[in-house]
């Protein structure tokens, strides 16, 4: 019936279809490039017998938190194509590859409190846990539950108080303009800016939104509201060549 | 930098680079004056002012200073990278790589502008003068990893893959034998999968599956590996390793239909041509199958792909049993599923017959056929709701209305039906009866983006455009709508809402969606910049390639295909028909309409300016308060301010003094990047004939003759080319002369024309194609465009087109007539405009609503405008 497999680049258009016409939540092309360039192991997606893409997951790595882990970034299936355990599939597919490439602890998600279907679609089958509840994180107001999923049969390490503190400087980060995931040019004098300055400012409100707060179908549709992060500095920096 | 100034200024001037880099732009300005108000010319600091100033939107200032300090230190490598940093900012790329070229000249190790030069170079595809780059960047820093991965990407882009291979293995040898530490383990083994790919395009399969197996163990995308290695394997043809690596795959994801392909191949069962697969194929593939079910119970791909090859009473069971399990699970995609089985010939007949056993079955035992469970009731719905979607398919819509309507009569709480009903309608022609149905499913689940986007959609196909923004409206922020909406691309919309305000006539508000779309493009384009240095540093370099080659090809794509071709149409429009006056636009509102009906739409009208200007006041009051608050608060205030759309009807897009220039822009893009799509050409024809180029016109035809040589476009473009340029006054001056002889030489070696007079050529391609519709009427037409005074023998070719009942055996119900809606409309705009025979026109209507009964183009007795019509009477009447 489906395929689930790896997107690939040639992907990303449909995807962002298939995000605008089921999610309160969307993004800029931008961002789509910025998860398959960054992570392309963790893009899925359906694609039904006539080629059509009828669902996807986007997801990342949390790469600057203490404990490596996974984000689910958005899911979502047409709401023509449910009743496949479509999503699960493509969760599973992802988070598979998350611990498997990238050695994941534990894979994070957000997800409207109002969104009943989607919190038991993450609980009861995939096996989510609430972590934490973040106030009024969504555009209208509405509050997320930020949830987790252990991928590894943890050898216990006592990181739990690290991982409150992590919690919180997420939830910082969310909110925040957060710093270019480029910056880090291995070996370039540091301090890069981010390209387009103008644009990172002036196109803010990618994500966030949405009055659908309801479980979209049975499509889960966490939509994270995290702004789309530009993809890379580009350096605009003036080395002077200091003599 | 900072040269010439004493030790205070260039101090200074170390200030405004830093808070440059910062942002800190107030700080740089700062600075700025103070070195000026010592040193007013001096090159370095007039420049970097000017870029601090680009930064803070104040553009013209910003060129002005830039170029100020450019001439005042021509030979300072900064005023001439800023003036290349300035460019690039503007995206004006050809101009920065100048400007970095003369810096280089200047300081030709500088590093950092000649980073920035090769991300210019990537950009613009200049792959030569990438590679020099990226040589002179290794060579000065060969410690920094992305040097090298910069140089051997550059090869790879320069179609040297060997090359690039050669750079990575030098590459590899400066690194110890424990790498890679624990914290580059994913990069590493990017660049080492990136290293097996390029061995594979370079034609060395071998090496590369030797490189792959040695560095097995560094590599952590496991799946990656299987499946190159997989793919390696086959093009070695080791096939009987290659099935156990297909085998390893589908065991962790059954669900891709790329292993079963993979698995066929290896195992002799590729399909070759177009014949299918033999018998012997046909056997070893239901015994693998057969397996597979048996290994992979949960994949219905491996119950899905068997239903492609099998036949006759094979086919017949496996279908059963696939249908009855996928209705009584309740998957509402099961038609769409099977829908390309249709057109195998006679699957659709047998489908049919399996599905109307099915429900005959559960309407008298309640079990499926064969079966002694009893279903519970939605089996039954769905199953209703599978026949309607089947009935809809093979044109049937009579009959699939009849079962969609029963389906909600059983369950009229399930919103699927609605949606489909609605899908039914508009193929048989009603839209506004389509939009009803969707709106009335949205209002069925409020929450839900998926029914409110289809809504929108039919809304937009009924023309409701006000009322399809206002249901948008509902899941985008503030509805702030239309911002929203186009800073999220959604193009579909956009497309849609364009295509309704282009069969409104509202020429402007069309191009303006129109052209949106186009500007995503031109942005996605430029996304890619970013990525040119950071896949370097992520050493995703698969992907990134991946990228490159994907925004080669962006513009090919369908949404901007459709965009481009409908943005032309409408600047042609707006050639044919000029602009008139506000007042004429309002005579065209009112024309048609019941003198008391035209008074009171003039008054709506009127009353309804004035409300618009009354609003368009205020809304500038609050706009100046706005501005004064944020220049009060001395927050970023161009940031802030709300951007006022000055163009909200797209009229200034529209009034531009030559239409068809901008028509062809459009058309080149169209050109280069979808030059196998007839409709390129066609576009181009018409373009250029306006034109008058003769030339290109003529190339326009003959790129249509080699596509599609008895297209009825493509005659009516070859004829009515050619008696243009026969009616043409005699060629004056030598250019002139020498275009008619191309033009004669190329005549002469149509063989399509086989030197006849035209009128002779139309005769031959309508005796050739008198069974079609579509060619009817273009002969139609042409004959009326050579001799006019023919125009009655025109009108009867086309009314004496007979519509043939299809063959049995096809996607469509035999017997059904072959025409089609879309076409039969086409030609009675043909009779209308074309023919302006009133009365033949009429003829047509008449009898397509009784061919289209739902039809509300044609008024067809079972369409929204009968009914609605109908139901006004009364009123009406009692006026």
């Amino acid at each position: 019936m489906v395929c689930i497999r790896q997107a690939t680049v040639d992907d990303l258009l449909a995807m962002q279809n298939c995000n605008l016409l089921c999610l309160p939540e969307n993004y800029q092309m931008k961002y789509y490039l910025y998860h398959i360039l960054s992570w392309p192991q963790l893009l899925y997606v359906a694609e039904d017998y006539n080629k059509k893409i009828v669902g996807y997951v986007l997801a990342k790595m949390e790469e600057e938190s203490t404990e490596c882990h996974g984000h689910i970034t958005s899911l979502a299936v047409l709401r023509t194509h449910r009743k496949l355990g479509l999503a699960t599939k493509l969760m599973n597919a992802a988070q598979r590859a998350m611990q498997e490439v990238f050695g994941a602890e534990y894979v994070s998600l957000h997800v409207r409190k109002s969104n009943r279907a989607a919190f038991h679609l993450y609980t009861k089958t995939l096996g989510y846990k609430i972590s934490d509840i973040e106030a009024k994180y969504y555009a209208d107001g509405e509050d997320a539950f930020d949830m987790r999923k252990d991928l590894k049969p943890k050898l216990k390490v006592d990181k739990t108080a690290v991982a409150s503190v992590a919690a919180e400087v997420e939830k910082l980060a969310v909110s925040d303009a957060k710093t270019d995931p480029a910056s880090a040019d291995v070996g370039a004098a540091a301090g890069k800016k981010p390209a387009e300055k103008a644009k990172d400012e002036g196109n803010n409100p990618t994500a966030k939104r949405g009055k659908g707060d309801k479980y979209q179908g049975v499509v889960a549709a966490n939509g994270d509201k995290e702004q789309s992060k530009k993809g890379g500095g580009a350096g605009t920096k003036i080395v002077p060549s200091v003599t | 930098m900072g040269t010439s100034l004493p030790p205070k200024e260039a101090n200074l001037f170390k200030v405004i680079v830093k808070s440059y880099e910062t942002k800190q732009y107030k700080k740089g300005l700062k600075a700025s004056d103070n070195i000026l108000k010592k040193f007013p010319e001096h090159g370095e600091t007039l420049a970097m002012r000017g870029l601090t100033l680009n930064c803070m939107d104040r553009k013209a200032e910003a060129y002005e200073l830039v170029r100020r300090g450019v001439k005042n230190d021509l030979k300072s490598h900064v005023c001439w990278h800023v003036y290349g940093l300035l460019y690039r900012s503007d995206r004006e790329y050809r101009e920065a790589i100048k400007c970095y070229r003369n810096a280089l000249r200047i300081d030709p190790e500088n590093i950092q502008i000649l980073r920035d030069l090769s991300l210019l170079q990537a950009q613009m595809r200049d792959m030569a003068g990438f590679v020099e780059t990226r040589r002179q960047l290794l060579t000065i820093k060969p410690s920094h990893r992305a040097n090298w991965i910069g140089f051997a990407i550059a090869h790879h882009c320069n179609y040297d893959a060997a090359m690039a291979v050669q750079i990575l293995e030098a590459y590899e040898g400066t690194l110890e034998d424990d790498y890679p530490p624990d914290n580059e383990r994913y990069e590493h083994s990017e660049m080492l999968l990136y290293k097996v790919t390029l061995l594979q395009e370079s034609g060395a399969p071998e090496k590369a599956l030797a490189e792959l197996n040695s560095k097995e163990s560094k590599i952590v995308d496991k799946v990656g590996l299987k499946e190159l290695r997989a793919s390696l394997l086959v093009a070695l043809n080791r096939l009987g390793e290659a099935e156990d690596v297909y085998r390893y795959l589908l065991d962790m994801n059954p669900d891709n239909y790329g292993y079963y392909e993979g698995l066929q191949k290896c195992l002799g069962l590729r399909l070759q041509g177009t014949d299918g697969y033999t018998p012997e194929q046909v056997e070893k593939l239901v015994e693998l199958y057969t397996s597979l079910r048996a290994q992979y119970p949960k994949s219905s791909a491996a119950k899905r792909i068997p239903l492609d090859f099998l036949q006759g009473s094979q086919f017949v069971e496996a279908a059963k049993t696939y249908i009855a399990f996928f209705l009584s699970k309740g998957v509402p995609s099961l038609f769409s599923d099977i829908l390309p089985l249709y057109d195998q010939r006679g699957k659709a007949d047998v489908l049919e017959e399996i599905v109307l056993q099915i429900e005959t079955s559960l309407k008298d035992t309640g079990s499926l056929p064969g079966g002694s469970y009893v279903e519970p009731p939605p089996t039954l719905m769905w199953t209703l709701f599978l026949l309607a979607q089947h009935y809809d398919r093979r044109r049937l819509y009579g009959k699939a209305l009849e079962k969609i309507d029963e389906a909600i009569k059983h369950t009229p709480t399930a919103i699927d039906l609605y949606l489909v009903k609605g899908r039914i309608m508009k193929h048989a022609g009603d839209r506004v009866a389509a939009a009803a149905l969707a709106d009335e499913a949205r209002s069925m689940d409020l929450a839900d983006r998926f029914i409110n986007s289809e809504c929108v959609k039919r809304l937009l196909q009924a023309d409701l455009v006000d009322l399809a923004e206002k249901t948008a409206v509902l899941f985008t922020k503030d509805g702030d709508q239309h911002n929203n909406l186009f800073d999220m691309q959604c193009m579909w919309y956009e497309l849609a809402s364009g295509d309704s305000y282009w069969r409104k006539d509202m020429l402007g508000k069309a191009l303006k969606n129109y052209l949106a779309v186009e500007k995503h493009y031109t942005d996605m384009l430029e996304d890619q910049f970013d990525f040119h240095t950071y896949c370097l540093r992520k050493m995703t370099l698969r992907a990134y390639i991946r990228m490159l080659k994907f925004e080669d090809t962006l513009h090919s794509h369908r949404f901007f295909c459709r965009a481009a071709a409908a943005a032309i149409r409408c600047y042609l429009k707006r050639h044919d028909t000029p602009p008139k006056s506000s007042e004429g636009e309002e005579e065209i509102a009112v024309a048609g309409l019941p003198p008391n009906e035209r008074k009171r739409l003039r008054q709506k009208m009127r009353k309804a300016e004035a409300k618009a200007k009354k609003a368009a006041e205020e809304k500038a009051k609050e706009d100046e308060a706005l501005a004064l608050s944020n220049a009060k608060s001395n927050k970023k205030g161009s940031q802030v301010t709300k951007q006022v759309d000055d163009d909200p009807d797209g009229e200034k897009l529209l009034q531009v003094s030559d239409p068809l220039e901008q028509a062809i822009k459009y058309c080149k893009l169209l050109q280069e990047n979808s030059s196998g799509a007839l409709e390129t050409h066609l576009l181009a024809f018409d373009i250029y004939f306006r034109k008058k180029k003769i030339l290109l016109a003529f190339q326009a035809v003959k790129k249509q003759l080699k596509l599609d040589a008895s297209n009825p476009n493509v005659h009516r473009n070859l004829i009515s080319f050619f008696n243009m340029v026969d009616n043409l006054p005699a060629a004056e001056t030598p250019g002139e002369k020498l275009v008619r002889q191309v033009i004669a030489v190329e005549r002469d070696a149509l063989s399509i024309l086989g030197n006849q007079p035209l009128l002779e050529v139309n005769r031959a391609f309508l005796e050739a194609n008198k069974d079609s519709l579509l060619h009817r009427a273009a002969a139609a037409e042409v004959l009326a465009l050579l001799s006019p005074e023919s125009k009655e023998e025109a009108v009867k070719i086309i009314e004496d087109s007979v519509n043939p009942p299809v063959a049995e055996g096809g996607a469509i119900a035999a017997g059904v007539g072959e025409w089609v809606l879309k076409d039969c409309v086409a030609v009675h705009k043909i009779l209308l405009t074309v023919m302006k025979d009133e009365n033949a026109a009429s003829r047509w209507r008449v009898r397509m609503a009784d061919l289209f009964p739902y039809s509300t183009y044609f008024v067809g007795p079972k369409s929204s405008a009968v009914v609605e019509a109908a139901s006004q009477v009364p009123s009406s009447v009692s006026k």
